[in-house]
This record gives structure tokens, C-alpha cells and sequence, in this order.
């Protein structure tokens, strides 16, 4: 008898579980996430550098060859002869330009239409000669990220004190150190976002300034020879190993926010599920471990 | 006639020592394992899915019932070492929120928070151990090995250390996601993150490899006894962050389990265990770059 009654009991919860499963299986979906990263063209070519600017994105290859997209990477053609990439060790932000000198140090110009003579950053760390990676978010003023020659990526605070952000570590034992090929962030104030381009890790972002990365290269070959932020289109374009890719700007992923009224049922199915499996647990247990104790 | 076979065969293996034990430890981990996987089908298990606090409702009514029932002594070490695995998780999970909420500004940085949590964690761990160890009869009591750390222990443990950074650093660095280090973040995470770490890995040994591994024990063979606790230390992944990247490493916690299991029993200590789990964490937390999706 008082089995039957525990059988018939334990059904109407497995039904009740089931029913609430059922009602609840049919609530809104989240939404999937567009690509982080998109390939553009050129597959299968290695893409050493890269300049984009509208829709005028320049590339060259690792062949050396020099090719130009006039709509937005749709196609590329032959660059015309002189065509040139940015120079390389500065930025500017508004009025105010970053740079590395020839001898390794950071310099800054507070008004660089006025063409005013760099000075040396104070506390700025020696680079090395020939240093030319750097990039300065728009939307954190004072902030800046450059590499020195032997890989260590550096940077400058809002408060302008220089630390060390960020030291490689080999690829494994026989691999050795991946070398940081690029760096960027948007000059004008889109986003918080430094891209740091490696040939090994991908991609890698930091949104405070430098004092913590993440690595943001899903989709991406491990192998990024040159990176561009193009405020105009929100783009950053990456040359990789496989080609031209993109990342629109998008937030970074998060859980999504469910606001919807199925929230309380998916609560009741997990509230039902949970009570289900302890219960079965405790009778099981109860069935099968014997009366008189061995042991 | 299979079937009878089957069910002389089950007769048989209840009048075994082991079996209590081994029947619990099966059913228990059967019915965790239903309420933390079958929610999966309608629920988000990164959104609105609180996995962890139900994980810990239904370890805790799975474990209660074996103070009252008097069949289930030998289990209820096994038992409580269950709920303080998933408990005690949830505490230190939900810690900071908590304090947040009690404590406002004045709960202090998040790191902070996180180390009061860490301690909490312990602590919790603590009060059920010691519950389990008051509650049954010296026959099914637990050798937590607590109060034994010979020299040999820790030089073991620190050997132990040495073997699995090496070891970290000649994985590929893709697989762990041991890029880089940072810092910046270092030097303003270690001071309470550090010693959080240590206090997390000192709770899972008592978990594992104090109270389970010591209830296993007292009624199986050591191998089974310890290939039972790192059994449910690897499945015990699956719950960190179930559905996301844990998945793919409860093979290779199993092994970890295993190897701290078998030190554990070598050298009469805990400790060797703690300080290997301790330099792991650590390192997790600083060797690593997250991903874009927390992975």
C-alpha cells in the first residue's frame, strides 16, 4: 500500500516536471551574436599590412604586391604606383599627437596643427631603436599603448604613469615568444577598445586602458600581421594569414537579458527538475543501500 | 534468466562492505548530475539560470535525510562531502553579490570580495567536515589528514608545483590559453586574489581528497576509494561553467584528482595536495588570458 502510494506519488511530480518542461521549452530564444570577426577577401594570401579609410582599404602582401579596394573590400586591384601606407610610430588624436622617436622613446606634441615640437613623454620607457608600434584610444584621453622592440607591450595611464601591461609568453616549449605585429584603436572616441595584433595569439583587446586584455581572435587565424581601426565605417580590418578580415564594433558578448514572463516558468521547471532528481536520489539510496549495515 | 543472474548478482554486492558507499556515491552523483544537465534543455545556463544555487539545493536535500535515517550513516560522510562541494561553491560564487548587498561601498574592491568569500568558502568547508566527522560512528568517521605535514609532504608539494608549471608551459599555449601575463593586473589582483586562490584550493582538498576520499576509504579498497573521488572531481567541472569550456577537461581533472588522491595517501598529509592545488589556481588566474567568452 504505502509503496503504491510513493509510486503514484513520485509520478504526479514527473508529471508535474514534465508539464512545466513542456511550457517552458517554448519561450523566446536568445540572440545569436554576429560574427566577431567576418573574412573580407583575399583568402588564402598573406596580408602584411593594412590601411583602411571609408571605403578605400589598402593592403599589401606577403608577395609584396600592393592592392587597393575602392568599395569597401568588395574587390581589390592593383594599387596605383606611389600609393603609400600611413607612417608608422604615431598617431594623433585630435590636437594631440603620440610618437615614438628614432631613438625608442615616446614623444607627444600637445597641438599638432601648430606643428609643435614633440617632447619626451616623463616616465616614458625606452622602446628600443627602431620601435614603432603605438596607438592612443580616443575615448580615453592620455592613454596610450606602444611596444618596445624585444615584445613587451607598455602603457601610459590617464595620470601618465608608464607600467608594463603585457608580456607574452611562448607558445610552448620549442615555439618560443609570438612576435606583436600591430596595434590600433579608433582616433576618434567610438570605443574604449586597444587591438593588439600578434603572429601566434591572434588578437588580443583590452577596454581599460591596458591594465587587462582578453584574447578576441574566434574565427581569426592565429597568424596577424597588421592592424587598421577605421572610425569612418566602426571597422577594425586585420591582416592575417588567411586573407583580410573585419570586426565591427559591437559590444563585447554578455549573457543576454531575459525580461520576458517565461522567466518565472523556466524557474518553476528548474524548481520542479531539482526536486525531482533529489527525491529519486533519496529513494534510490534509501532502496538500495541494505537495512543491516556491512562493512 | 539474465535478469535473475542480474539480480543475484545485485543481491551479492549488497552484503559487500563497499557497497553503501559505492550505491551513494553512484545515486548521488546521478541525481546532481539530473538537476544541474536536464535544466539545459529550457533553461540559458550563462543568462538567468541559477545552476549553481539549485546544484547546491539538491546536494543539500539529498544529504539532510541522512541524519535521520539510520541506513544511510555510512553514506552521510559522502554525502556531506557532496553538499560541501556545491554549497560552499555557491557561497563563494554568490560571496561578493552578498556583501555587496549587505555591505555597500564599504565591502571593499571586488577582489576583496572575493577573498572574503574565499574565506567564507573555507570556513564552510570546515563546519561540514567537522559535522561529518561528529555524526558517525568511528567506523564510517573520515581521516581528514589534516594534522600531519612532514617535510617530505611539502617538498613533495612543492616538487609537485614545479612539475605542473612545466608542464603547463610545454602544452600549447592555445589549449589553456596561457598567453600572457599582465601586469598591471597582477600587481593590483595578487594581494587578495592570491591568497583567495589558496583558500579555494584548500577547501576542494578538504572535499575531496580529506572527506570524500576519507569515507571512501574506510569501506573500499584505496584505488577504488580514490578513483571514486577523482570521479566526482572531474565531473565536478561540469558545474563550474557547465555547457561552456569545462566540459572537454573533466578527462583531464579526473587524472589530476587521481594523481592528488594517490599523494594524498602516500604521504599521510593533505598538504602536499593543497600547496599543488594552490600554485595551479594561482596560475590559472594569472597565466591565463580570458577569452571573449570568458574562455
Amino acid at each position: 500500500m504505502g509503496s503504491d502510494r510513493s509510486r503514484r506519488a513520485a509520478m504526479l511530480i514527473v508529471t508535474a516536471a514534465v508539464l512545466a518542461t513542456v511550457f517552458v521549452t517554448g519561450s523566446t530564444p536568445a540572440a545569436a551574436a554576429a560574427a566577431w570577426w567576418s573574412p573580407v577577401a583575399l583568402r588564402g594570401v598573406a596580408v602584411t599590412r593594412v590601411a583602411a579609410i571609408g571605403d578605400t582599404i589598402t593592403v599589401r602582401t606577403g608577395a609584396g604586391q600592393t592592392l587597393r579596394s575602392a568599395d569597401g573590400g568588395r574587390s581589390f586591384a592593383t594599387a596605383p604606383a606611389g600609393a603609400a601606407f600611413p607612417p608608422t610610430g604615431a598617431v594623433t588624436i585630435g590636437t594631440v599627437s603620440w610618437g615614438i622617436d628614432s631613438a625608442g622613446r615616446v614623444v607627444h606634441a600637445r597641438d599638432a596643427a601648430q606643428q609643435s615640437a614633440p617632447v619626451p613623454d616623463p616616465g616614458s620607457p625606452n622602446l628600443g631603436a627602431g620601435a614603432d608600434l603605438i596607438a592612443a584610444p580616443a575615448a580615453l584621453p592620455g592613454v596610450v599603448v606602444a611596444v618596445s622592440t624585444s615584445g613587451t607591450v607598455w602603457r601610459r595611464g590617464q595620470d601618465g604613469d608608464w607600467k608594463q601591461a603585457l608580456l607574452l609568453l611562448p607558445a610552448s616549449l620549442v615555439q618560443g615568444v609570438p612576435h606583436v605585429t600591430s596595434v590600433a584603436a579608433f582616433t576618434t572616441p567610438l570605443s574604449d577598445a586597444i587591438y593588439l595584433g600578434t603572429d601566434g595569439y591572434a588578437v588580443l583587446i583590452s577596454t581599460d586602458g591596458g591594465d587587462d586584455w582578453i584574447r578576441a581572435g574566434p574565427g581569426l587565424s592565429d597568424s596577424v600581421y597588421a592592424l587598421s581601426a577605421d572610425s569612418r565605417r566602426k571597422t577594425v580590418y586585420a591582416g592575417t594569414s588567411d586573407g583580410l578580415w573585419e570586426h565591427v564594433l559591437q559590444e563585447l558578448p554578455a549573457p543576454p537579458a531575459y525580461t520576458d514572463a517565461a522567466l518565472v516558468w523556466k524557474w518553476l521547471g528548474i524548481g520542479a527538475v531539482t526536486l525531482v532528481a533529489s527525491i529519486a536520489a533519496l529513494l534510490g539510496m534509501t532502496r538500495l543501500v541494505p537495512r543491516r549495515l556491512g562493512g | 534468466m539474465a535478469a535473475e543472474a542480474a539480480r543475484a548478482r545485485l543481491r551479492r554486492y549488497r552484503t559487500r562492505p563497499w557497497w553503501p558507499a559505492a550505491a551513494t556515491l553512484v545515486i548521488a552523483e546521478l541525481g546532481l548530475g539530473a538537476a544541474l544537465l536536464i535544466p539545459i534543455t529550457f533553461s540559458d545556463p550563462n543568462g538567468v539560470d541559477p545552476y549553481l544555487a539549485r546544484l547546491s539545493v539538491a546536494s543539500v536535500l539529498i544529504a539532510l535525510p541522512s541524519l535521520l535515517v539510520r541506513r544511510l550513516e555510512p553514506a552521510r560522510p559522502i554525502l556531506f562531502a557532496l553538499a560541501a562541494v556545491a554549497a560552499t561553491y555557491t557561497l563563494l560564487s554568490a560571496g561578493p553579490q552578498i556583501l555587496f548587498d549587505l555591505l555597500g561601498s564599504r565591502s571593499g574592491s571586488f577582489d576583496a570580495q572575493v577573498f572574503w568569500s574565499s574565506v567564507a568558502q573555507a570556513l564552510g568547508t570546515l563546519l561540514i567536515a567537522l559535522a561529518a566527522r561528529r555524526t558517525v560512528a568511528p567506523a564510517w568517521r573520515p581521516s581528514l589528514r589534516l594534522a600531519h605535514a612532514g617535510a617530505g609532504g611539502i617538498a613533495a608539494g612543492v616538487i609537485g608545483s614545479v612539475v605542473l608549471i612545466g608542464l603547463g608551459l610545454a602544452l600549447p599555449a592555445g589549449v589553456l590559453g596561457r598567453v600572457a601575463l599582465q601586469p598591471v593586473a597582477l600587481g593590483r589582483d595578487f594581494p587578495f586574489l592570491g591568497p583567495a586562490n589558496a583558500l579555494q584550493a584548500f577547501s576542494q582538498e578538504v572535499q575531496f581528497r580529506g572527506l570524500l576520499l576519507g569515507a571512501l576509504e574506510r569501506t573500499m579498497s584505496p584505488r577504488w576509494a580514490n578513483a571514486g573521488q577523482a570521479a566526482v572531481f572531474g565531473l565536478a567541472h561540469l558545474a563550474i561553467s557547465y555547457g561552456g569550456p569545462e566540459a572537454p577537461f573533466v578527462p583531464i581533472t579526473f587524472l589530476v584528482g587521481l594523481a592528488f588522491g594517490w599523494l594524498v595517501r602516500r604521504t599521510n598529509s593533505l598538504w602536499p595536495a593543497v600547496i599543488i592545488h594552490a600554485v595551479a589556481d594561482i596560475a590559472l588566474q594569472f597565466g591565463i588570458v580570458q577569452g571573449l567568452y570568458g574562455f
